[in-house]
């Protein structure tokens, strides 16, 4: 099939009259958690994944991926209108768009961002259309041995790319590939690591490890925060950017475009690093730099147009190579693992209405973002005066029901509220969790790879440094870990993430 | 960010993760004692284990043994109230859902988990644990077929 009969069978899979209820309900509930502060997309496809499990594979993954991107058009509401980022990949945002919000220039503000998102996400879309069928052709010639170096060199660099320490960050990488291999051993079939509970020797679930973490250990820290009450909002006004504004920012949305695009095919990439990236290039290339931070347009511009575009290219690993690159990418392959589908080279060839159908809707969910989100942007906003109180309990419960609703087993919700504390702890410790989930979801691949590998070369490790792209890998790795101890290097990475912590 | 107060020395929060690791690893060693280690052609079960517990430990103590001399650095206030609540709520309702229905099992997570914030309202918490019930039961039960009795008889 050519391309263009593929793009079609991909539209025609993602109009379907429900496949479309789905895309747009997750653009909407992504929006609402995008909006409202305290409420992460990792926490809520943590809570949606058990309910997809009783969609069909494709509505279920459109609306989890409907989440992910409808987040970052929620998170930039917020951040221009009242100062607070929605999500962390809205941060930088707030640094311009809230200025042009306080001169009155709220509406040009979310326009441009909103606009600008669309296109970045019709570019990335299409990227994912054009190096889609292509990468997963060069992964189809991958051994184990490559796969294995693939897979160190990717939870490295996430690590890397990551905000936070990098040793913190790969100590809970083991952590997370420990938890992995709790359970019956697949290829001799003892039991490891289970306390001799009979219910773990199928392992621990992803979604009780992510619930426990993300879920109640982050509606723990919030009560702790509290204070979290209504919030001021700057007036909306005129939504149609100016001439003027349109002229500033089209250079801007396509370099945070590009930027973002390819930021989002990183391991640890992602749509955070991809704003702050964005931003400070736009300052570089900027005529008038002094003036980053007072309202221009270009300063709200290149970050939304990054953010988005890498939310959605973060996806061309995980579809095309079966591995994730960041930690809502490890959600949506446990989503497409509750289904029985395992994301790779294969999926391409064997279920190619399942990669186009998605590849489409993420289109059309754009489109619908930008329909939906101009006009009700008042609406949204409104939602940031409902206080955490009356929303924690909401969140708990459903937090609950899907944890239990897996196995319908007191066990399964006792482990996550353990796993709630373990992630409290981690909190306090200051250890970002998501390089665990991370840890967690490649392990058994990294296990089961290696000891094929080895296996079938007797023992022998030489094979990984004799295949040219295993080697390739593992020099890039080393490289990288070489970068990590060089004192210039650490204390550029410290200035990149500085902005995002304060 | 945490304010360094005037004397000692210790980050605490890096102490506090070497602790985790040290641990966890310790603890996965402890567990994996019986496992066949295997040779490299031939992986036992507890070879794998046993690297990541090890190389566990040593991210542990790489991270522990320079946070010893840095200047002292304080966790950030730990409340009680949250904490203790909210994991007692959700282990009932697990309990709960099981013996007692669906129903009253979500009272209880709702009502007990709002104790969780002091400025709660009676009648609010009561409206929000009905409504919210009666959310769940509909969605989640009838549904999507969730298999969980909805009463206790």
């Amino acid at each position: 099939m050519t391309f263009i009969d593929l793009l079609m069978l991909g539209f025609s899979e993602a109009i379907t009259p429900a496949n479309l209820a789905f895309c747009l309900l997750g653009a909407l509930l992504g929006t609402l958690i995008g909006v409202l502060p305290g409420i992460g997309p990792t926490a809520t496809i943590a809570v949606l994944l058990p309910i997809t499990f009783f969609l069909p594979p494709l509505a279920g993954i459109i609306m989890l991926a409907g989440i992910y991107y409808g987040a970052q058009y929620g998170g930039s509401t917020t951040a221009i209108l009242v100062n607070l980022p929605g999500e962390a990949s809205a941060v930088v945002t707030t640094l311009d768009g809230y200025q042009m919000a306080r001169q009155g220039r709220a509406g040009a503000a979310l326009a441009v961002a909103a606009l600008g998102s669309f296109f970045a996400g019709t570019v990335a879309t299409f990227a994912i259309a054009v190096a889609g069928p292509m990468l997963s052709g060069f992964a189809l010639s991958f051994g184990p041995a490559e796969y294995v170096s693939l897979m160190v060199f990717g939870l490295l660099a996430a690590t890397i790319l990551a905000s936070g320490p990098v040793l913190k960050a790969i100590g809970m990488i083991l952590i997370g590939l420990l938890l992995g291999m709790v359970g019956t051993d697949q290829a001799t079939g003892a039991e490891r690591l289970t306390f001799g509970a009979i219910e773990l020797f199928d392992g621990i679930d992803f979604i009780v490890i992510a619930i426990g973490i993300f879920g109640f250990s982050e509606i723990i820290a919030n009560l702790e925060r509290s204070g979290s009450e209504g919030v001021k909002l700057a007036p909306l006004s005129r939504l149609w950017p100016t001439r003027d504004d349109f002229r500033n920012s089209w250079g801007a949305v396509l370099r945070g475009t590009a930027i973002g695009t390819l930021l989002g095919l990183l391991p640890g990439g992602g749509a955070t690093l991809a704003s702050f990236s964005a931003y400070s290039l736009e300052k570089k290339v900027s005529k008038h730099p002094e003036k980053f931070g007072t309202g221009v347009v270009e300063g709200v511009a290149s970050p939304e147009a990054a953010n988005n575009a890498a939310a959605q290219s973060s996806f061309i690993p995980l579809l095309t190579l079966g591995i994730p690159s960041n930690n809502m990418m490890a959600m949506m392959l446990s989503a497409f693992m509750i289904h029985g589908i395992t994301p790779g080279p294969t999926v391409l060839t064997t279920q190619p209405e399942i990669f186009w159908g998605l590849v489409a809707s993420m289109w059309i969910g754009n489109l619908l973002l930008v329909v939906i989100n101009l006009p009700m942007i008042g609406l949204w906003v409104k939602l940031l005066t409902v206080p955490y109180r009356l929303l924690y309990p909401a969140i708990l419960l459903f937090c609950c029901i899907g944890v239990y609703s897996m196995n319908n087993r007191i066990f399964d919700v006792i482990l996550a509220a353990g796993f709630g504390l373990l992630g409290y702890a981690f909190r306090k410790a200051r250890c970002e969790p998501g390089p665990l989930l991370l840890g967690f979801v490649l392990g058994p691949l990294l296990e089961s790879n290696l000891r094929r590998t080895l296996l079938i070369e007797q023992g022998d490790p030489s094979i990984f440094i004799e295949r040219p792209i295993s080697l390739t890998m593992l020099v890039a790795t080393v490289i990288l870990l070489g970068l990590m101890i060089l004192p210039s290097f650490r204390r550029t990475r410290q200035e990149a993430f500085q902005e995002e912590e304060a | 960010m945490a304010r360094p107060t005037a004397t000692g020395t210790g980050d605490r929060p890096d102490l506090l993760s070497a602790g985790l690791f040290i641990g966890l690893g310790g603890l996965g060693l402890f567990m994996a004692r019986g496992l066949d280690t295997g040779t490299l052609a031939q992986m036992g079960p507890g070879f794998l284990p046993r690297v990541v517990c090890v190389l566990l430990i040593a991210v542990g103590l790489a991270v522990g043994i320079p946070a010893l001399r840095r200047p002292v650095q304080a966790i950030d206030a730990i409340r009680l109230r949250p904490l203790l609540v909210i994991t007692v709520a959700i282990v009932g309702f697990a309990y709960a859902a099981t013996h007692l229905g669906f129903v009253l099992a979500s009272l209880w997570l709702i009502v007990a988990g709002s104790l969780a914030d002091p400025g709660g309202n009676w009648r609010h918490i009561l409206l929000l644990a009905a409504g919210l019930t009666l959310f769940g039961a509909l969605v989640f039960v009838y549904g999507l077929g969730v298999q969980v009795p909805l009463w206790p008889f």
